[in-house]
């Protein structure tokens, strides 16, 4: 068990890990007892780290509730630097990304300086090492991906992967997390890029005891079952929005899949080069896992089908540009055929042209309120979900207390 | 009594494997349960891997479910191979996973 200051850390490894890319060298510090839910938060405390290291630092964090039993509870996050209106910019961390960032063996990540030979961060049990690999920026993001897995030996290590967008650091970048874009809207791959980072990868081994594991375990579930009946039959991404509940989307739909401890998945995944019903492995990339509303409805807008439109969103998380920004280019240009949008990927000059205004929130607007979306993302559950379910603290905060042993105010 | 998977009502939200730990060890954790999820995210192909006393390992692929004494694939070196961690006990006649899985993939049957 952790202990600070005589109080015992559950599910927490009590641990942030600092990584300065200029020194070539990682360091630890012990991470604070907190002692209200709002010093809680992963939000603030990575602020904080970010104002402790350097405001040009990126923080990796996982919040107090990340990969307990309570639903959707798949949470981690991203912070850079603020925008230049001094907005902060968060980026969700989820599928299964979050949950192991925490068995990683910490809490927090602070990435600071800038590598002087691009390469990726590879974090496992207690270790940071930033592995040299500049051969990485000649590749998509997806291969890096595959690269990592390949190098390290793990076909289930989380990857968070820049693309040549990002590295180019065109401010509409898109990092993709596990081959997927939709959780970064606020440009992070450039800043992956500026700090010569091409992929931070994460994988652990960690434990974690919760203050009463039966209660939290029993109370879980129930509020889950609850969950469960009130939401009724999952649709996937069609049970969140109506973009998916198109004919042409559902004919290709092939599985919906889960983020960690999610019951209602909002991810569905379309086939679009074998059979939606094939079943069995048979082709390495068949298509993509929609989660994306706003890009997927500005594709939708602009006349393509869900079968361009799918083959439109791989091209742009290959090369880790922010699919709403580069189908509203082609759309302003009058060819939206998927000819166009590669070669506007390819378009080195295509930073001078960039619509002024960024993409809308995908996960930042599950909450008419954003302070919602920031007090949700904090504790480490999904925002999608409990804005869907209902987020309120009175209901949240004694499943809480359960995991931490004591109340929180 | 024996668990009984159907493979394709899996959502790969992995609190199965949370669940089988928590039993165990009283911790969170996936290293240490009789259950893992085998996932291939690119092809969007995932399903899930037992370890039982009587059947040996049993494999929830999604086009159907095969029993073996040696598993082909557990995760990768990286992970805790599935030949190494200790058969599912069934949690002395409640099992977790049941309880945890929201989508009834998992069921008690016998």
């Amino acid at each position: 068990m952790h202990l600070r200051g005589g109080l015992s850390l559950y599910l927490r490894n009590g641990k942030v890990g600092v990584y300065d890319l200029s020194k070539d060298e990682s360091s630890e510090q012990e991470l604070e007892e907190t002692a209200t839910w709002e010093s809680s938060s992963s939000v603030l405390i990575a602020k904080q780290l970010a104002e402790e290291h350097g405001a040009d630092s990126l923080i990796l964090g996982t919040g107090l509730l990340t990969y307990s039993f309570l639903p959707a509870a798949a949470a981690g996050l991203i912070r850079g630097p603020p925008d230049p209106d001094g907005r902060e910019r968060i980026v969700p961390v989820l599928g299964f990304a979050g949950s192991e960032l925490k068995l990683s063996g910490f809490d927090f990540v602070v990435v600071k300086g800038k590598a002087e030979t691009p390469g990726y961060l590879w974090i496992r049990d207690g270790i940071i090492e930033f592995v040299r690999a500049p051969e990485m920026l000649e590749t998509d993001s997806w291969k890096r991906i595959d690269r990592i897995r390949a190098d390290q030996g793990d076909n289930e290590i989380q990857v968070m992967a820049n693309g040549p967008w990002g590295d180019n650091r065109i401010p509409r970048s898109q990092l993709v997390i596990d081959y997927w874009g939709g959780e970064d809207k606020v440009g992070m791959g450039a800043d992956f890029g500026a700090k010569g980072i091409a992929a931070i990868a994460v994988r652990g081994m960690g434990e974690f005891e919760v203050a009463e594991p039966e209660g939290h375990f029993e109370d879980a579930v129930l509020l889950m079952r609850e969950h469960i009946q009130k939401l009724g039959k999952s649709e996937g991404l069609a049970s969140y929005s109506a973009v998916a509940e198109r004919d042409d989307f559902k004919k290709l739909v092939h599985r919906n899949v889960a983020c960690y401890g999610c019951p209602f998945p909002c991810r569905s995944f379309v086939k679009i080069e074998e059979d939606p019903q094939e079943l069995r492995l048979l082709v390495k990339e068949p298509g993509y896992l929609h989660f994306d509303i706003p890009a997927l409805e500005k594709a939708f807008e602009l006349g393509l089908d869900a079968r361009t439109a799918t083959s439109a969103m791989i091209v742009c998380a290959k090369a880790g540009a922010e699919p709403y920004t580069v189908l509203s280019m082609a759309g302003s240009s009058g060819k939206v055929t998927p000819e166009a949008i590669k070669a506007l990927l390819a378009d080195s000059s295509v930073a001078e042209r960039l619509p002024p205004d960024g993409p809308p929130g995908n996960f930042e607007r599950s909450f008419p309120d954003g302070e919602d979306y920031r007090r949700c993302t904090g504790l480490g559950l999904c925002s999608r979900y409990w804005a869907k379910v209902g987020f309120d603290m009175g209901t949240i905060g004694p499943f809480a207390e359960a995991v931490v042993g004591r109340r929180l105010p | 009594m024996k668990l009984r998977i159907d493979p394709l009502k899996c959502i790969c939200c992995g609190l199965c494997e949370n669940a089988c730990s928590l039993n165990r060890d009283s911790v969170l954790t996936p290293m240490s349960s009789s259950i893992i999820l085998h996932i291939d995210d690119k092809a969007d192909y995932f399903g899930l891997v037992l370890k039982t006393r009587n059947e040996g390992i049993v494999l929830a692929k999604p086009e159907g479910v095969t029993t073996a004494q040696q598993a082909s694939s557990s995760g990768g070196p990286g992970a805790k191979p599935i030949l190494l961690r200790e058969p599912c006990d069934l949690c002395g006649g409640k099992p977790k996973c049941v309880e945890a899985c929201p989508v009834q993939c998992i069921c008690a049957e016998g």
